[in-house]
């Protein structure tokens, strides 16, 4: 039997076959007769002329689906890499515990079924059919939010929620001493810690979605399912300013410290790992000009553009976010593998730099970059100014292997309105780190080493997150760190389009009202032949700057 | 003041003059914040319970007879609505009410203490943030539940009494609106606290000034108006409820939850990266 992906072409960025649109190229110049671009500003979209020689970076165009994911699913689990197939492991008497990525991936989140949903049914009748019946499911949310019951059965299906929802489907509590197990320590002393029920069981089974190459691996079970005192080893800020970046896993002290975990977790853990990848369809039907190099803009084109930007105009906020979180992406599943944690992890992230690599050439002066309204925090729910510092500094400065997309001591614009505007049952710890710590310090040492445990260990943000559905108190710090690279690489940042520069400047960066003054302001300090480059999004798109 | 029990009182001794560390309080609303009943509740259990069965219907219909008073009060000020509703126990002995406050705490607002709030409330206090409780209720209702949580410091409604008996008049000042963030001021400046280092937490808007006097608002099953408060002052929002949380298993031991002896903030953690390479 062959794999369902083979007959899946070899791919050349040259020769990929587009889907929506035609891009014979996906690094372009802007000249004088170039349209403008579409860039994301939070949730809206700007349609901006760009200065002459800008190189715009687009994504490559999605890959080829699977035509028949379910196909590929059940050859993954009876051709594992390094293990035996899944139904040769199982026995009736034995306890089986299966993880489930949480609502931060994929963005948008996709159309039914979820790819979670596809590999859980085959995985339960698996189970299923050889006895095994002591199985929970767990989402494995680490500090993230706990998700509701509608995402749940959203993401695991109506057959899998109304067999195991709530008593053996339950989101996994890292603040619950019961439910935790210390398996030791690494070589370089960090603390190992685990879902008990994950540790206690003769098999885990681990679903993954690989959105971006910073997904999967040991990374999965040794964050997913672990609390904050196993992940302060690798979630702070010394460790995140040694990840060059944190989309080049073999340049990440971040995915370095989580391998040694996961590591240690093998050694008494038997880890069934099932990874997937997806493509960057991000938007279909009538939104995919979103995906079009805006060159070749038909008027249908700009007219659903203008139709887009006048509704989204005339919507209150309110109806806005919901109708943006609502959006069900037409992901396709490009590929699925299930064994070995490393093995399995290697093959998906090949498909994934596969998918999403461009090769550039050098750096720029100022990188443009258009924060949307979504990131991995802020499913159904608001984008603060943290996580809008979290997805220009934190993702979209990492969208890089080699080096990054600008150079050192250069300035990025990110374009978003930034807001003073929080989620108080998602965020509350985000709103008093904003409004108290940021106001005292932006140096991450300092805010780690003055706050950090403080936040970590408040009451009020644990009840919360274990009760509710918050965030847990640490989780603004992270999200803090997540930018210190680019903060320790860039000498600028500027909000373009800011509508608070109070936002901004509590930041640290500072504000332009439109992205032209923006980039006047930038070009003012490094000369009008400054080289700009705008990262073109959506979907997503790794550089591989030479 | 309407501070039935200070800890000066309580311990017998002053606390240290010069004691280096912060103190923090955490100020709690009753009704509706701790415990899912309110103040016409505790009223109409009293007035059903003093003195023989004629004087409980006497009490009774003097209490309904001022229903739609309250409702006005309820809409316009709570103030005015603690006042028009205490003014019914006029002629309660001071006695029947202490008695009946005891037996209303341990019959009835034991049993509907929110699970998850009394949780928060001691995970509080092993934070060192103490306890004290700042509500509307009367001191003969909130003594004994104070006793109950392990409380020292409550600010409640009292009763003025002319010869052993209510006089249907509350002692200045009510425990209502404004009053209770004064109270807390107060309260801060005699214990040497910092108001912006404690939090509050209560459900609702007539409790807005209260919350905003306090470093650390929280809204706890807030009603409309202080929820779109808290929304646009920011402030976290939190939902108590009787019944366990769906999604939360019941086998969840609730006293097990990790504290700072589980983290080891000694262990190697550095700044220059976990590889310890850079």
């Amino acid at each position: 039997m062959a794999r369902p992906e083979a007959r899946l072409k070899e791919l050349k960025t040259a020769e990929l076959r587009h889907e929506v649109g035609a891009r014979s190229d996906l690094v372009v110049k802007v000249n004088r007769r170039s349209e403008r671009r579409i860039i994301p500003y939070g949730e809206e979209f700007l349609f901006e002329k760009l200065p002459v020689g800008t190189r715009v970076i687009y994504p490559p165009p999605p890959l080829d689906p699977l035509a028949d994911p379910d196909q590929a699913i059940r050859y993954a689990l009876l051709h594992p890499e390094n293990q035996d197939p899944l139904f040769a492991q199982l026995s009736p008497n034995m306890r089986v515990t299966i993880a489930i990525d949480d609502i931060s991936l994929p963005l948008p989140q996709m159309r039914r079924p979820d790819i979670r949903e596809r590999l859980l049914n085959q995985v339960l009748q698996t189970l299923a059919d050889y006895g095994v019946d002591d199985v929970h499911l767990v989402i494995a949310t680490s500090l993230h939010r706990r998700m509701t019951e509608a995402e749940i059965r959203r993401v695991v299906g109506e057959r899998a929620f109304k067999q195991y929802w709530p008593d053996r489907l339950y989101n996994f509590d890292a603040e619950n001493r019961a439910e935790l197990a210390m398996l030791g320590k690494t070589d370089h002393g960090e603390e190992v810690w685990l879902s008990r029920r994950a540790v206690e069981s003769d098999l885990l089974i681990y679903l993954n979605i690989n959105l971006v190459p910073m997904d999967g691996g040991h990374k999965s079970v040794a964050v997913g399912l672990a609390p904050y005192q196993s992940l302060r080893h690798h979630h702070n800020v010394g460790t995140l300013r040694d990840s060059h970046s944190y989309m080049d896993p073999t340049r990440s002290a971040l995915h370095r410290s989580s391998d040694r975990m996961g590591k240690l977790i093998h050694e008494s853990v038997n880890i069934f790992q099932i990874e997937t990848a997806v493509n960057t369809r991000m938007y279909g039907g009538m939104m995919d000009f979103l995906h079009k190099n805006e060159d070749h803009f038909t008027d249908w084109d700009r007219t659903r553009l203008r139709g887009f930007q006048w509704t989204m105009r005339n919507m209150s906020n309110e109806m806005r976010r919901t109708v943006l979180h609502n959006y069900a992406a037409p992901y396709g599943m490009i590929g699925v593998w299930a064994g070995d944690t490393e093995t399995v992890h290697q093959k998906a992230l090949a498909r994934v730099f596969q998918q999403y690599a461009v090769p550039v050439k050098g750096q720029a002066d100022i990188l443009i970059v258009g924060v949307p309204y979504i990131c991995p925090y802020n499913v159904n729910s608001i984008m603060n100014p943290v996580l809008v510092q979290c997805t220009g500094l934190g993702y979209l400065f990492n969208m890089y292997r080699n080096k990054p997309l600008v150079r050192e001591g250069g300035t990025m614009i990110i374009c978003h309105p930034l807001r003073d505007e929080f989620h108080p049952e998602h965020h509350p710890s985000y709103i008093e780190f904003f409004h108290r710590c940021l106001a005292e310090t932006t140096d991450a040492v300092e805010l780690e080493k003055n706050f950090e445990r403080e936040f970590a260990r408040n009451p009020t943000y644990i009840h919360m997150y274990r009760y509710g559905n918050a965030y847990h108190g640490v989780h603004p710090f992270y999200m803090w760190y997540w930018g210190e690279p680019a903060r320790q690489h860039v000498g600028r940042v500027i909000a373009a389009g800011c509508e608070q520069p109070e936002v901004a400047a509590r930041l640290g960066w500072e504000a332009a009202d439109t992205l032209d003054e923006a980039i006047a302001m930038a070009t003012s300090e490094l000369g009008r032949s400054a080289e700009i480059t705008y990262l073109h999004l959506p979907p997503l798109v790794i550089a591989d700057v030479e | 003041m309407s501070v039935s029990n200070h800890r000066k009182a309580s311990n017998g001794h002053a606390p240290k003059a010069s004691r280096p560390q912060k103190r923090r309080a955490a100020f709690y609303d009753l009704d509706g914040t701790l415990v899912d009943l309110n103040l016409v509740h505790a009223a109409v259990f009293t007035l059903a319970n003093v003195g023989e069965w004629s004087g409980r219907v006497s009490y009774l219909l003097g209490f309904a007879a001022r229903i739609p008073r309250l409702y006005v009060a309820e809409q316009r000020d709570r103030r005015l609505l603690n006042t028009v509703l205490f003014e019914a126990f006029k002629g309660v002995s001071r006695d029947r009410l202490f008695s009946l406050g005891e037996e209303y705490c341990d019959r009835i607002l034991a049993a509907h203490l929110f699970p998850r709030a009394v949780e928060l409330l001691e995970a509080n206090r092993a934070a060192g943030i103490e306890p004290v409780l700042v509500t509307g209720s009367p001191d003969f209702i909130v003594a004994p539940l104070a006793r109950h949580l392990g409380i020292a410091d409550f600010a409640a409604n009292r009763f003025v009494f002319s010869r052993g008996r209510a006089t249907g008049r509350l002692a200045e000042p009510v425990m209502a609106g404004d009053e209770k963030a004064v109270w807390c001021s107060d309260y801060a400046a005699q214990h040497n606290i910092d108001l912006a280092d404690c939090w509050g937490y209560a459900d609702s808007h007539y409790d807005t000034a209260f919350l905003a006097a306090l470093g650390h608002p929280v809204a706890v099953n807030p009603d409309r108006r202080l929820r779109a408060a808290a929304l646009s002052r920011q402030w976290p929002v939190i939902h108590f409820e009787q019944a366990a949380d769906s999604g939360q298993r019941d086998d969840f031991d609730s006293d097990q939850h990790l504290t700072d002896k589980d983290i080891n903030h000694d262990s190697e953690r550095s700044t220059r990266g976990s590889d310890g390479a850079a």
